[in-house]
């Protein structure tokens, strides 16, 4: 829609023909703009108080007096999460890049070429993103107490600092990258069918082949949306708590990932230190919440797809 | 560089509802070496669809493709050695014109870096767009893409040149001017080309031959003057000229041809030839109408102007049969005259018909049972 | 101009006689069929499919052309694609497919404690127990009053936001990006934020509803109250998501609608409800399917907001109560029917769902 100024006051005067009714909506959505932040400004600032500080202060008043303020509960709560941030990286990153080659290369698969039977494929792809992964859950227990990869990666454990509990993390991995298909998929095949269905022929014609047409014409065009399921799926990834629960099970692991440390993170504090359990949520959350303040917009439009 | 022959190609398509639609049925045509063929015909009438089988990108239900001594019906896309021009140019956004025109060279052969510089460059000098070869397709002109998709067919000197609408999407300027350069660059390479487009201007300057198509059927293959001035059915004479052949509805009865508003005496000769039909169809170029002052035999008719659209150096008259007050459905018809003439819209004229020009096709068949007159085709054909 | 493409057209010939002179050479099968293999050195100079010959095994012929055949019965590409698809398939499909189908075996049996599955004795009762069972019962209610409560809401509220930031509003896409800011957090945080938010003495909602003189409330302690607290924890969460997808939507409605309906004198009010809401519908169906699976997948809300596998009385759902059952109680066979039932009722949402969008050509 146009932005230009013209249109915009006439569009403005057409619709309320008043200031009134520019105030009104600018106070809605200034409220809304609270509404979605509070939780998230109440958080910080009870994470920099003091214990007593947390009690006997307003809940949305930052710290005023040095003795309100603490970093103490940082401290703390960086001790507890800090090998659960270095292990959650451990596996998302791998996971994440791992699911969005496999997406693409399936929906370049099932988009851009020419076969029967694409799209019954492609309905099966599509539900696996909406399955509850409750319904799974059981199986993948029993299929890792079936293949052991601790014993399997048992090179890995020599020739490096990691436990063998690490194996888990392979486990969170490949489970993640499993489930993350179909979603990559569908975004990347969103993006493929709008990619010129000539292009696509004259290279063909010029020679190349199915998979020389993917290296040199599919993948360099297909950035934008990497950077978008990328983004997307690191956030899923980082974010699980489900899949980590039931393989990892429990945050005494010297493998656990973040999530499962920060949910554990209350049981141990019974519950009532916000100071710390604020703390510990934004330690976890800091990495998703710098992708988004620098991506945001690969992840709206990552979501909106 | 070799000779493309379809044979009885015929291509069915399923639809959702599962019946089957022929999109193109028992097309066979021998294109000769070096030789450039449009193919052309209205939209929908299995053209490009004839086209994108001879690519490889679209299957045969049956009947064959030849290339030179091979076979090539089911060969795949990539493996036929056949250049096309897409009517979108299809150009790789992420690349610039050298890296779009080396892709194919890259892909289909082995040549050394240095070889395919070497050809790239002097391809983009052939063109004239050597001076563009470091842009992306982004930063070019319509006509400048036009361009790139043209050399990055021609760099690979494949054994044949597709084009489909290559030229529709450029301004009507461009168009004409890119008409003449092409002709000229497929002349210089000498490669057999098959060229497919609506616009029956295109097919009469630029085929050796051309090919009409319609409803997927064949309906003629002759050089542009053969189709021009001996259709072989009453679609060719429509479709090829423009404004395109008068036609009017007609019965024999004997030596004559008679309707509602004709009575159209014809030779001996003539009337033999429509002896084995009952109701034919008369077609008339515009510009084989004469307008004369006064009836100088039976082959002339009273008609009033209706309008008149003057082009300069010619104007199209539209006359009308009866009166446009009193009838309910006039019949009207265009005849081609000379831009110096006056005629005005309302004015009573008089209509020659000669029979040397009237072309007569079958009523129900649509074929011509009798083309027009030429001392000698051969001879008016241009040597280009 | 012709002498380059003369010069182009002897050395590329030169080079393709010593390519096919190798050829056959090497290579008895490559010479005896080039039509039938396709691969055919043309005078033009271009030997395509050379690649191929010796490389693919003892009989390269063969193997081709039974890929031939196979590509004859399924499409051009399918062998020369499968790479691409067939691995994530694969993977997808045993995990996802295969999953299932082992879920629903194991729930037929009487799997529990610790040990292996005993596959012999194949029967309902762990569904029989299931649909008999008051927790399961119950948990089932909530799960639905969840699903579509926060269904409900979120696309009411995503709605008006969308049609909000559609206004020609400045910074309309800094607000977009606030209000989607907590979908980008995990549940496991946001249940931190709410417990605080909720807070029986010095959460911010209690404070809030203390200045119009009600509460204080004990939300996450009152059974009454608890699934109306998540279900608002959760729309704060995601009515960022159908917002995105409305405002999509809204965009790519042209401008003309908007003016055909001032023209008609319409007020803004039912020029909404009468020409732009009808056309959101495709959109509303896509976005409340997603909602729904969010919804799904609640389970790491309720799990962190107490830190243990008993959610708060009062909001146990059927996710909560399978993965008790399973991980905390061991009982694996009744744990994976709930997890079947939980299934199917996402089955009965997505299936339609999938159906509409496949009759569309929408996949």
């Amino acid at each position: 829609m146009s932005t230009e100024t013209d249109t915009q006051t006439e569009k403005q005067s057409r619709f309320g023909g008043l200031d009134g009714y520019r105030i009104a909506l600018y106070t809605v959505l200034g409220l809304l703009v609270l509404f979605f932040l509070t939780p998230i400004e109440s958080g910080l600032v009870t994470s920099l108080k003091t214990a007593t500080a947390v009690t006997n202060t307003e809940p949305y008043l930052p710290p005023l007096s040095g003795a309100e303020f603490s970093l103490e509960n940082y401290a703390t709560a960086f001790d507890a999460l800090a090998n659960g941030v270095f292990n959650s990286l451990l596996f998302a990153i791998p996971a994440t890049v791992v699911s969005a080659l496999f997406g693409s290369f399936a929906a370049y698969g099932l988009t851009l070429v020419d076969w029967k039977y694409q799209v019954p494929i492609l309905v099966l792809f599509v539900a696996g993103v909406f399955i509850p992964y409750q319904a799974v859950l059981v199986p993948l227990s029993r299929l890792y107490s079936i293949i052991d990869f601790a014993a399997l990666l048992s090179f890995v454990w020599a020739l490096t600092p990691l436990s063998p509990e690490y194996a888990n993390l392979v486990e969170l991995a490949v489970t993640h990258i499993a489930y993350g298909i179909p979603i990559c998929t569908v975004l990347f095949r969103s993006y493929y069918t709008t990619m010129s269905e000539e292009m696509m022929e004259a290279a063909r014609l010029d020679g190349a082949s199915v998979r020389r047409i993917y290296r040199r014409i599919v993948f360099p065009l297909s950035t934008p949306m990497f950077a978008v399921v990328l983004i997307y799926q690191f956030t899923q990834i980082w974010n699980d708590l489900l899949f980590a629960l039931v393989i990892v099970a429990t945050s005494s692991s010297p493998a656990s990932p973040v999530t499962l440390d920060l949910a554990g993170l209350g049981v141990s504090m019974q519950g009532q230190d916000f100071g710390l359990r604020m703390a510990g949520a934004f330690i976890a959350a800091l990495p998703t919440l710098l992708v988004y303040i620098a991506f945001g917009d690969e992840f709206a439009e990552g979501v909106a797809t | 560089m070799s000779q493309l022959q379809l044979d009885k190609l015929t291509k069915v398509f399923t639809d959702d509802d599962g019946s089957d639609i022929v999109a193109v049925d028992g097309v066979s045509i021998d294109i000769e070496d070096g030789e450039f063929l449009v193919l052309v015909g209205p939209s929908g009438c299995g053209k490009s669809t004839t086209l994108r089988m001879v690519a490889g990108l679209e299957t045969v239900t049956s009947g064959d493709i030849r290339l030179g001594d091979r076979t090539i019906t089911d060969q795949k896309a990539q493996e036929r050695d056949i250049a096309m021009v897409f009517q979108s140019y299809a150009l790789y956004p992420h690349m610039t014109t050298r890296e779009n025109m080396s892709f194919g060279l890259e892909e289909s052969t082995d040549m050394s870096t240095d070889e395919i510089y070497d050809r790239v460059e002097q391809a983009a000098e052939l063109l004239g767009i050597a001076a563009l070869l470091d842009r992306k397709p982004t930063e070019l002109s319509g006509g400048q893409q036009q361009r790139v998709a043209l050399g990055r067919a021609i760099v690979r000197e494949p054994e044949v040149f597709l084009m489909d609408e290559p030229l529709s999407n450029l301004d009507a300027k461009l168009r004409s001017s890119m008409r003449t350069e092409l002709q000229r660059i497929q002349e210089d390479l000498d490669t057999t080309t098959m060229y497919v487009t609506h616009d029956q201007t295109e097919a009469m300057t630029m085929g050796d031959r051309i090919a009409v198509l319609n409803d997927g059927r064949l309906q003629q293959v002759g050089t542009p003057l053969e189709c021009y001035h001996r259709p072989a059915n009453r679609f060719v004479g429509g479709f090829i000229g423009e404004p395109s052949m008068n036609f009017f509805e007609m019965t024999v009865e004997g030596d004559r041809l008679v309707s509602d508003r004709l009575n159209y005496p014809l030779s001996a000769e003539t009337a033999d030839a429509v002896a084995g039909s009952d109701r034919v169809t008369l077609g008339i170029r515009p510009e084989d109408i004469e307008i004369v002052d006064r009836p100088a035999d039976d082959h002339a008719f009273e008609t009033v102007v209706d309008v008149v659209e003057p082009r300069g150096n010619e104007n199209s008259v539209y006359l009308m049969f009866g009166d446009q007050e009193t009838e309910e459905n006039p019949e009207t018809f265009v005849a081609i005259v000379n831009g110096m003439s006056r005629v005005e819209a309302g004015e009573p004229v008089v209509a020659h018909v000669p029979e040397d020009a009237v072309h007569l096709f079958d009523a129900d068949s649509g074929d011509a049972l009798r083309n027009r007159v030429l001392d000698d085709l051969d001879e008016t054909e241009p040597r280009v | 101009m012709k002498e380059f493409f003369e010069r182009v057209r002897r050395a590329t010939s030169g080079r393709s006689a010593d390519r096919g002179a190798g050829a056959d050479g090497s290579d008895p099968e490559e010479s005896d069929g080039p039509a039938e293999s396709g691969a055919a050195v043309t005078d033009g100079g271009v030997a395509t499919g050379s690649d191929r010959g010796g490389t693919t095994g003892d009989d390269p012929g063969a193997l081709r052309r039974a890929f031939d055949r196979i590509d004859d019965r399924l499409g051009r590409d399918f062998v020369e694609s499968s790479p691409f698809w067939l691995p994530a398939f694969l993977l997808m499909g045993f995990f996802v497919y295969g999953a299932i189908g082992w879920n629903v075996l194991i729930s037929l049996t009487d799997y529990r404690g610790f040990g292996t599955v005993d596959y012999s004795q194949l029967d309902f009762d762990m569904y029989v127990r299931a649909f008999q069972s008051s927790a399961v019962q119950q948990a089932a209610i909530n799960t639905f009053v969840l699903l579509l409560g926060f269904t409900i809401v979120c696309l009411i509220f995503g709605m008006l936001l969308a049609i909000l930031l559609d206004r020609r509003v400045r910074y309309d896409n800094s607000l977009r990006l606030i209000y989607l800011l907590p979908m980008s957090l995990s549940f496991v945080v946001t249940a931190q934020f709410w417990l605080w938010m909720y807070d029986y003495s010095n959460g911010i909602v209690n404070q809030v509803l203390g200045l119009v003189g009600l509460g204080p409330y004990n939300f996450i302690g009152n059974p009454q109250l608890v699934l109306g607290a998540v279900i608002f924890a959760l729309v704060w969460q995601y009515s960022g998501y159908a917002m995105v997808v409305y405002l999509s939507a809204l965009r790519a409605i042209p401008d003309e609608h908007f003016e055909a309906a001032k023209v008609d004198g319409a007020s803004v009010v039912r020029m909404y409800w009468r020409v732009i809401v009808p056309q959101l519908r495709s959109a509303t169906i896509s976005a409340a399917v997603v909602i729904m699976v969010f919804a799904l997948k609640a389970f790491d809300f309720l799990y962190s907001l107490v830190g243990g596998y008993r959610p708060p009385n009062g909001a146990d759902i059927l996710a909560t109560l399978m993965v008790r059952e399973a991980y905390q109680n061991t009982n694996w066979a009744y744990g994976s029917a709930i997890a079947v039932i939980l299934f199917m009722m996402a089955l009965a949402v997505i299936g339609p769902y999938l159906v509409y969008q496949y009759r569309n050509d929408a996949l």
